[in-house]
């Protein structure tokens, strides 16, 4: 019967039971008549004819059988029968359904991520036909030429550029950032978003001189303003400069980048409100824009191409930056402009993630499969018990086929249950997990909402797990013998060997992967904590560092420098401010400079081994760093604006631009476009500092005095250690440095912060991967305490002949521990085997450390087997507490 | 002791109940083993517990139709008629009852 019919009747089954009756009925009233005709007694012959019916409700039974309804029926006898077998083995059902529940809900929250990182499209109107503009490989644009393209294009619809921003919402003071985007006037018309509230921004509001106005997020709106109606029409400042608010966005629209969510959305024109004369809207060598546009129906992403081609010319004639060497221009006037894919927006978040995900995935993988091995392991030892169960069964006529369905039923229901429970560790853990991800100031943040695919790969997954552990004990059951098991009980009869082969297999494959995970997360907590503790060259604790901001002072250009020299003086002159210091950057900050440099003596062996970092101090920086000075001098008042060149230069650029003979005394140039800057000597030495990343060895670094490189500066950082706890003295700083321009805007963090978010993501990885490795290691210990349990059961007969035949207690245990390292070394050896492979996946989160570290196999062995054997322990001495006379009188 | 076996042979009841279908038009579940008691000259019995089940099955595959109807003592009962495909069916179950028929005399004659 096909499916289909056999469904149809699920909907007829009342009908089809009641027709079947009646027709039976019919049939026996008919035989009735005619036994009566040839002379019975109507009682006999009633009788009679029922007689030669059978059961009538057999009948009913047998005829109905091919019914979906039927086969519901025993659907749900199945699942009652499962329910009811489950509540006698509580302690089983408990660990079997958290077993399947941390496995499926570790796979979900990860997945659940990688669906909303990698796989989820934008929420706006038919997002796969958005495109983004790339010029060769690179997707940012200057404002110049994406105005020369947005001008000159005739293949989109609608086309839009934009440009993420962390405006500043404070006047003044701590810095006060909110997410946000400066957009292209058809930014909100080319995506189809909608208002929610007042009006969103048109072509009409992009223009030169345009004033501020801002379309405020729907979360921001609620968040801010109570979802009030009445914020249409007010300002905000960003930047201490006045914006009007028009409209409030769609709520489901969260930006075209997935994971960061801009709430402030300002019209491209307006950044000149904010930057002024330093409006970037005219640089052509300003790259900051990404452009996205949905094509004319029907042309091809190769006819743009071809018509980017014939307008290439044009655009960049509009647009080539000046002063660029004649090699970059040539390249420039070479570009090939085309599209590429922006259904799922762009982002960041997306390649810094990546790796790292499918690492996760990969090991959430493995934890489910010893998940699935562990509850593999329950159900063969409790089929194990229920054997003579199937056994009475068979007997009494159920077919093999009826047995296997029922135990599949039971897994599937069991890993239902599991799942439904692992659906809500996920949702607690995705939400986690996205916390472990963000750091300090930047949110990440992820629409985890569960969508179609999450719940298909969590329902998928759920099934292929309870048919991978339902299998096991169905395939045992088949070798059921009904006799063999009904006699199983007599004395010295035990199982036969192949229950414990499958039961063993399981526990190897367990800790085999175990080993793996444990090994993996050896390795990845090994690289963090090597960058936790290594010395990067400076103070990696106690030092607060204030990102001074000017930008939105009305300081004219030429007095910023001493601005900031103001405002050094008066912190030092702070009460329990024990040293502080100026500078440029600071290290591991995602700030970066480099330059050129030439010397005597050194040949570059191209222009990048040429390059040296760069930073730009003033006095005392070294020593409220803790950066040790090697030879030579500080930075002091020597050093003004008019004197003569200086430069303090880290071991590492002493060693490789001036060789093995002293630095001091020494001279070098910057290059300066084309040409070279006046000699530069060298004043002093100090020790090496890791610059970019803590994973960086230590680089070539330059400083120079904050005042001799540049005549001005937007922002500067200043690094204070105090006497006291940095929190008493962050409140005076703060207010010190607002007394000195309330204008200038502020973020205080601290250099742990700074250092710990540089390693987030290998902490978080470490930190995962660790516990994992623990969860996977415990359910190991569980499923090789569970055979070594239920082995030392069944054995306990002979273990009693044993004993009473002489055998020691300490030879029992013994026995059963040489039986428990058995399985552990052969899981440790495939263990080891596949670790030597599966731990290379992760070697770009190592640091200092080889993917297959012997150090860390072995320690990781080591834990597994004392893991193992302390499982075991329990067991071998019920073993060797087997009474002899208790165990040879059972049965 | 040898053993009458008037049973219907397993597989043929469904040659029967189409062939009786074929030639008689509608009939109920009851007056299909009367007529193949009769037609059979007494020779063949049908198990009701056989017969209903092979009913439903052959509604199923489509080769019956089954209404209810009013029989003349006034009772309301199940009416089978054959369909087309039962009428395809009944060649294809009659070709191979031919096959195994000839097969089992010859079988029986020479040897």
């Amino acid at each position: 019967m096909s499916w289909f019919s056999r469904l149809r009747n699920q909907f007829r089954s009342d009908d089809v039971s009641r027709d079947i009756d009646r027709e039976l009925e019919f049939h026996i009233a008919e035989r009735t008549d005619e036994l009566i005709a040839a002379g019975m007694r109507p009682a006999d012959a009633r009788r009679e004819a029922r007689r030669r019916f059978g059961h009538l409700g057999d009948h009913a039974e047998r005829t109905r059988h091919r019914d979906l309804f039927g086969w519901l029926d025993t659907l749900a006898s199945d699942l009652r029968y499962a329910v009811r077998s489950l509540r006698n083995a509580p302690a089983f059902a408990v660990a079997a359904i958290l077993s399947i529940a941390l496995g499926i809900g570790a796979n979900t929250a990860i997945f659940s991520i990688i669906d909303a990182v990698m796989l989820k499209s934008l929420p706006v109107s038919h997002p796969q036909e958005l495109v983004k503009i790339v010029r060769d490989d690179n997707d940012v644009f200057t404002n110049p030429l994406w105005e020369a393209i947005r001008d000159r294009q005739d293949m989109f619809d609608g086309v839009f550029a934009f440009a993420s921003r962390r405006f500043n919402l404070a006047a003044g003071g701590e810095a006060r950032r909110v997410d946000g985007s400066y957009v292209s006037g058809e930014y909100f018309s080319t995506l189809g978003i909608r208002a929610e509230a007042g009006r969103l921004l048109s072509r009409t509001d992009d223009y030169r001189g345009c004033p501020g106005i801002v379309v405020l997020s729907d979360a921001f709106w609620r968040s801010e303003y109570a979802a009030s109606p009445a914020v249409i029409g007010r300002t905000l400042s960003i930047s201490a400069h006045p914006f009007t608010i028009v409209g409030v966005a769609d709520p489901r629209f969260f930006g075209m980048s997935v994971g960061d969510h801009p709430q402030i959305f300002a019209p491209l024109c307006s950044e000149a409100v904010v930057q002024g004369a330093g409006s970037e809207l005219d640089h052509r060598s300003s790259w900051y824009l990404q452009i996205v546009g949905r094509p004319k129906e029907n042309v091809t992403p190769e006819q743009i191409r071809t018509r980017f081609a014939a307008l290439a010319p044009a655009i960049i004639e509009a647009t080539l930056p000046p002063n660029w060497p004649a090699e970059a221009t040539a390249d420039y006037k070479r570009s090939v402009f085309a599209v590429a894919p922006a259904a799922k927006g762009f982002s960041a978040l997306r390649s810094t993630y990546k790796k790292a995900l499918y690492v996760l995935m990969v090991i959430v993988g493995l934890v489910l499969a010893v998940a699935c091995a562990n509850v593999g392991n329950l159900l063969l030892a409790r089929a194990a018990t229920r054997r003579r169960e199937m056994a009475v069964r068979l007997a009494l006529g159920a077919a093999r086929a009826r047995l296997t369905r029922q135990l599949v039923t039971e897994s599937l229901f069991l890993s239902a249950v599991g799942a439904s429970l692992g659906g809500v560790f996920a949702f607690w853990g995705s939400r986690l997990l996205v916390g472990l991800l963000s750091h300090g100031g930047e949110v990440v943040s992820l629409d985890l909402t569960l969508d179609g695919r999450v719940l298909a790969f969590t329902i998928g997954v759920a099934t292929l797990t309870g048919l991978a552990f339902g299998l096991v004990p169905a395939w045992s059951a088949r070798r059921v013998d009904p006799q063999a098991a009904m006699k199983a009980h007599g004395r010295g009869v035990t199982d036969g060997p192949s229950r414990f082969r499958i039961a063993k297999a399981l526990v190897v494959v367990q800790i085999a992967l175990s080993l793996v995970l444990l090994t993996g997360a050896g390795l990845l907590i090994g690289s963090w904590r090597k960058l936790a503790t290594l010395n990067p060259g400076f103070r990696r604790e106690g030092v607060l560092l204030v990102a001074a901001d000017a930008l939105d002072t009305r300081v004219p250009d030429d007095q910023r420098l001493a601005l900031f020299r103001q405002m050094l003086d008066r912190v030092r002159a702070i009460p329990g401010v024990q040293s502080a210091s100026l500078s440029r950057l600071t290290p591991i900050g995602q700030m970066s400079w480099n330059e050129v440099l030439q010397t005597d003596g050194f040949t570059p062996k191209s222009e990048e081994d040429a390059l040296s970092w760069m930073n730009a101090v003033s006095d005392r920086y070294f020593s409220t760093m803790g950066i040790p000075m090697r030879a030579g001098r500080d930075f002091d008042d020597r050093d003004g604006a008019a004197s003569a060149k200086v430069a303090i230069v880290s071991e590492a650029m002493a060693r490789k631009f001036f060789g093995a003979a002293p630095a001091i005394g020494r001279r070098f140039r910057i290059q300066d476009g084309r040409t070279w800057s006046d000699p530069i000597e060298v004043v002093g030495v100090v020790g090496d500092t890791k610059y970019n990343s803590l994973r960086d060895t230590a680089p070539s670094i330059v400083f120079v005095p904050d005042h001799q490189r540049e005549a001005t500066a937007n922002a500067r950082r200043l690094e204070i250690v105090t006497n006291g706890s940095i929190a008493s003295v962050a409140t005076s700083v703060t207010a010190a440095l607002v007394a000195v321009n309330p204008k200038v805007s502020l973020s205080l963090t601290t250099i742990e912060r700074q250092i710990d978010d540089s390693t987030r993501l290998t902490r978080a990885i470490a930190m995962l991967s660790g516990l994992f490795g623990a969860l996977a290691l415990v359910l190991a210990a569980i499923g090789l305490y569970g055979v070594m349990s239920y082995t030392v059961a069944r054995r306990r007969n002979e273990i009693g002949v044993r004993i009473a035949l002489g055998a020691e207690r300490g030879r029992v245990i013994r026995m059963v521990l040489t039986e428990v390292a058995a399985i552990v070394i052969v899981g440790a050896v495939v263990g080891a085997a596949l670790s030597a492979t599966a731990t290379r996946l992760v070697t770009s989160f190592l640091y200092e450390i080889r993917p297959n570290d012997p150090a860390t196999l072995a320690i990781s062995t080591v834990v597994l087997v004392a893991v193992g054997l302390g499982a075991a322990l329990s067991p071998a001495r019920r073993a060797s507490r087997v009474d002899p006379v208790a165990a040879l009188r059972e049965d | 002791m040898p053993r009458q076996r008037n049973d219907i042979l397993q597989g043929t009841l469904a040659l029967l109940v189409l062939r009786i279908l074929a030639a008689q038009g509608r009939l109920h579940g009851y007056a299909l083993t009367s007529a193949i008691h009769r037609a059979s000259a007494d020779q063949l019995r049908v198990e009701e517990g056989s017969l209903y089940p092979a009913l439903h099955r052959m509604t199923q595959d489509g080769w019956l139709r089954a209404e209810w109807g009013t029989t003349e003592k006034n009772r309301q009962a199940r009416l089978y008629t054959i369909t087309p495909a039962g009428r395809k069916q009944l060649e294809l179950e009659e070709e191979s009852w031919a096959r195994l028929r000839d097969g089992v005399t010859r079988v029986l004659k020479y040897t």
